[in-house]
């Protein structure tokens, strides 16, 4: 008696505890990676220098979308590594969320333009339309479709593991 | 063996009988109450009998979302399929067409019967700890 | 600089707490002088970790947003008020808090004199290699204190609207204070193991401690479901949510504890069974923390998802728990069990409640893992609703006010005496069913289950009013704070179950100026606002309601914050004796009406009185064993 309770009292929490190591170190590194495939939204924005008018059609090949604002603490987080893209030619898209237009060019000015073009989006509607929950957030979009999507910051890990293998995958060699 | 010990046994035996039985009940319980979570397509894919509470996740589909009286209907995608549902009450504030959505309710003809819409969540990312690249 | 000031005093005083932990192991702890050095060293680490933590505060005061955090949760505009609270709003500030409560509690235990050195000291140290732990925890995986570089970001980011508010500012500290505070009766048990003397009454000491953390967690978890109730719109008051679910489950061991503890001190039985109780809820406390704050569980509580802090938190809850268990293990023949418990007395019956509470604390710990469980096993996604834990909480909850019910008319130690007069149980017996028979009057057809639900409700809250009556009428001792709180349970029961089959809501569409009937309730849209406000744009509706010969006013509102864009919905509650009249608006439809969502929600406030009893009753009990020790 005495040692069937001694020894379920030791078993029973043991599992317990077995069973969590088990999830926490199961493989679900990436929670806010997406790979639904959807063709980009069309859109008409302002680029955020000139106010010139910039439509979906106007955006061809590969290159990446990335969410963005000046009061989003997480993206000067993740800038630095955008810059390091920017060095290595990839192209990247600014899509400024929610922000305030001279906000934005000053911080731009302060840490550094990565962004091949940057659209004004300040009501949200075109981040909207894509699904965005928040900032920041970066799309893969390849010949008008939207292939990847991660939620969240990303640095060299998540764009090894999330967005290289696409690139080399399905061979999208202007992304380079 | 002495009575004692005879009445020990009995004991124990009456001990594991019974936590047993209670667990049976729970896990019975548990099994009979469960929301099963699917996308549109993995809820046309399977037999989901309709006296069972599903979840389905996807995106609100552009341009479906239709009122009548204080009924709100709106498609389900998952950009492969797609499925209806309808729902009575205010739906939250980030329900929008073209942005995610839970819903929970009962498949009904091929229909989803919504108690509660939920939205996802509009707000700020944390990093996962501020690590160096 | 002064982050700095505040980083290095935390690491400071993790230090001479590992020192303390040290001088406990290898120091004489009979003797009077050790114990002196033991308990200087333990309010040193703590004033230094106070300090660390009030400098934390005014930077957060003071928007000094070179501090990372800070940064990230606060924001220049925000009130004073928020500024502080915006503290706890995340994973490392509220560790940071939790921490600062965790050494609190021993810091007080540490000032109360103790007759029996060994036992205090061990305690000490206990309690100073837990706090040694988690502050490891909190510099290692999750330090609050980061700074930004180069460039400090001028305004800050900002609490999530929803989280700006009075209530839920004080519901974490509150939680937390619960949580942690069943430090005392663990460590204090498990000193009481070591120590190895079973004449020790361990169960009188941390009596009133582990009321204390019971209260607290008690108004915390209430504070919680009221907020959710009046801020997220959809009327509820609990949603079997997994983070309200792990504070439900220390609450329920904790309670099983109280109760128990007080059998151990009556009749020297189940002394075995409360040590196991007072590790179960402690770990109850710790497993919270770590479903929280491991990000193994999505919900609108969890914090960030980091792996790493899970693994940390797991192991070295594992250690605590199996060091603890692996002690009561070792030291299970000090007790001899040949000691039965007589069935039918008192205790008996008490005993019978643990087992339920234990059935609920289990039911409650699957509905929890088995999710994670299926998903590990078959990935594919489930969850556990309230279908599930209404299916075990309702018979179990009827089972136990049975066993209540019949506890009153017990002693303590011998079986029930068939041959007195139960005059009394029959009498509420009789009353209870003339109150159910009214309440189905009015309200027609109910399960079976609520019903039952609702006598039993009313059964013990006048059993407990007869028995308050007959011991003034015959000049004898009322036991206030049991009778008190289990009035309260009583109520909670009928409140619930009340509210369960009354409660309705209907929505409309409706333009301003237009009519609508509902349950004699006649409401009219008589007016739409647009205000602007210094962080936010807002839309109100005023509605003018007429019910019962009373007219009022209610303004549901839908906000715009600029801060972060999000969108807010500001319900509008009408407080009547046994109802509430809670009014939400959506969205505008194109045709020009506006979605009005009315719930009735009956009963609703009596819920929350019911939890304020049982606080209440366990202050009394506070106060009369510091009355009694005076």
């Amino acid at each position: 008696m005495k040692l069937l309770l001694k020894t379920s009292i030791l078993i029973i929490p043991f599992i317990i505890f077995s069973f969590f190591y088990l999830y926490l170190s199961k493989d679900n590194s990436y929670p806010g990676a997406d790979y639904k495939n959807f063709s980009l939204p069309s859109f008409e924005l302002k680029n955020l220098y000139d106010d010139s008018l910039i439509s979906n059609s106007a955006l061809k090949g590969t290159y990446l979308v990335n969410i963005w604002a000046s009061w989003c603490i997480t993206c000067r987080v993740e800038h630095g590594f955008l810059s390091q893209l920017d060095d290595n030619n990839i192209r990247i898209v600014g899509l400024n969320y929610k922000d305030d237009k001279d906000d934005a060019i000053n911080w731009l000015a302060k840490y550094g333009n990565p962004y091949e073009v940057v659209l004004h989006d300040y009501k949200g509607s075109l981040a909207l339309d894509m699904g965005v929950t928040g900032a920041p957030e970066t799309f893969l979009v390849h010949d008008q479709m939207v292939v990847a999507h991660y939620r969240g910051e990303i640095n060299k890990m998540i764009w090894n593991d999330v967005f290289m293998p696409l690139i080399k995958q399905e061979g999208f060699a202007d992304a380079k | 063996m002495k009575i004692h010990r005879k009445k020990r046994l009995i004991n124990v035996l009456l001990l594991s009988l019974l936590s047993g039985a209670g667990i049976l009940m729970v896990l019975y319980a548990l099994n009979s109450n469960l929301d099963y979570f699917f996308t549109p397509s993995e809820l046309l894919a399977e037999e989901v009998p309709s006296n069972r509470r599903v979840k389905v996740g996807g995106m609100v589909q552009e341009g479906s979302v239709r009122r009548e009286d204080s009924i709100i209907s709106f498609t389900i995608t998952d950009y492969s399929k797609t499925i209806d549902v309808s729902y009575t009450g205010i739906v939250p504030d980030l329900f929008k067409e073209g942005s995610g959505v839970v819903v929970l309710g009962y498949l009904n003809d091929g229909k989803v019967d919504a108690e509660k819409v939920l939205a996802k969540h509009d707000e700020n990312y944390m990093p996962p700890a501020l690590q160096d690249k | 600089m002064i982050a700095d000031i505040s980083h290095y005093l935390s690491i400071l005083s993790t230090a001479i707490f590992m020192l303390t932990f040290s001088l406990v192991l290898v120091l004489d702890r009979s003797a009077s002088h050790a114990t002196l050095l033991i308990k200087r060293s333990y309010s040193h680490a703590f004033i230094l970790f106070l300090i660390s933590f009030l400098l934390y505060v005014y930077l957060a005061l003071t928007d000094n947003f070179s501090v990372s955090y800070i940064a990230q949760h606060s924001n220049s505009l925000l009130p004073n008020f928020y500024k502080v609270t915006s503290i706890w709003s995340a994973h490392e500030g509220s560790m940071f808090l939790w921490i600062v409560f965790l050494s609190l509690w021993g810091f007080a235990f540490n000032l109360h004199n103790d007759s029996n050195l060994n036992v205090k000291n061990l305690s000490i140290g206990i309690i100073s290699i837990i706090i040694v732990g988690f502050q490891l925890f909190l510099l290692v995986t999750s330090n609050p204190f980061e700074i930004v570089l180069p460039f400090a970001p001028e305004n800050g980011a900002d609490i999530n609207p929803v989280l700006q508010d009075p209530a839920l500012a004080i519901h974490p500290p509150t939680l937390y204070l619960g949580y942690v505070g069943f430090v005392i009766p663990f460590a204090y048990s498990l000193a009481f193991l070591i120590n190895g003397n079973k004449s020790l009454d361990w169960e009188k000491k941390v009596k009133s401690w582990s009321v204390m953390a019971w209260v607290f967690l008690t108004i915390g978890i209430s504070l919680g479901s009221w907020w959710a109730y009046y801020e997220l719109g959809w009327g509820g008051y609990w949603f079997w949510d997994p983070v309200e679910n792990v504070a439900l489950m220390p609450w329920l061991a904790a309670t099983a504890f109280i109760h128990s503890l007080s059998v151990a001190s009556k009749s020297n039985v189940l002394r075995i069974w409360n040590l196991l109780l007072s590790i179960i809820v402690f770990s109850l406390s710790l497993f919270g923390a770590f479903i929280v704050r491991s990000g193994i569980i999505d919900s609108i509580h969890s914090f960030a998802n980091d792996p790493q802090r899970g693994m940390y938190l797991l192991a070295f809850i594992a250690i605590i728990l199996f060091v603890s268990l692996g002690l009561f293990i070792s030291r299970f023949s000090m007790f001899d069990s040949s000691k039965n418990i007589k069935s039918l007395s008192k205790e008996s019956f008490i005993s019978l409640n643990n087992i339920f509470f234990g059935v609920l604390i289990f039911s409650t710990m699957m509905g929890i893992t088995y999710p994670l469980i299926y998903e590990l096993l078959y990935n594919q996604k489930i969850s556990v609703g309230a279908p599930f834990y209404n299916a075990i909480y309702a018979p179990i909850t009827i089972l136990a006010t049975i066993m209540l019910v019949a506890s009153i008319d017990s002693k303590w130690g011998r079986p029930i005496d068939v041959k007195r007069g139960f005059s009394m149980l029959y009498i509420s017996l009789a009353i209870s069913l003339i109150g159910l028979i009214t309440i189905g009057y009015f309200v027609g057809n109910m399960p079976f289950i609520i019903m039952l639900s609702i006598f039993m409700g009313l059964v013990i809250i006048f059993r407990y009013l007869m028995l308050i009556i007959s011991n003034i009428v015959h000049k004898k001792y009322t036991n206030t704070p049991s009778a008190l709180a289990h009035a309260g349970l009583g109520l909670l029961i009928l409140s619930i179950s009340v509210n369960s089959i009354l409660s309705s809501e209907k929505v409309f569409n409706m333009k301003p100026n237009e009519i609508r009937e509902f349950q004699n309730i006649t409401i009219q849209f008589s007016e739409l606002e647009l205000l602007n406000k210094s962080n936010h744009d807002s839309i109100r509706a005023t509605f003018s309601l007429s019910t019962e010969g009373k007219q009022f006013y209610l303004s549901p509102e839908k906000r715009k914050y600029f801060a972060r864009g999000q969108i807010t919905s500001e319900t509008a509650i009408k407080i009547m004796p046994l109802k509430d009249i809670y009014l939400t608006i959506g969205e505008q439809l194109d045709n020009g009406q506006w979605v009005i969502n009315v719930q009735l929600n009956y009963f609703i406030r009596f819920i929350w009185l019911s939890a304020a009893m049982m606080a209440l009753s366990g202050l009394i009990i506070i106060k009369n064993i510091i009355r009694r020790r005076v």
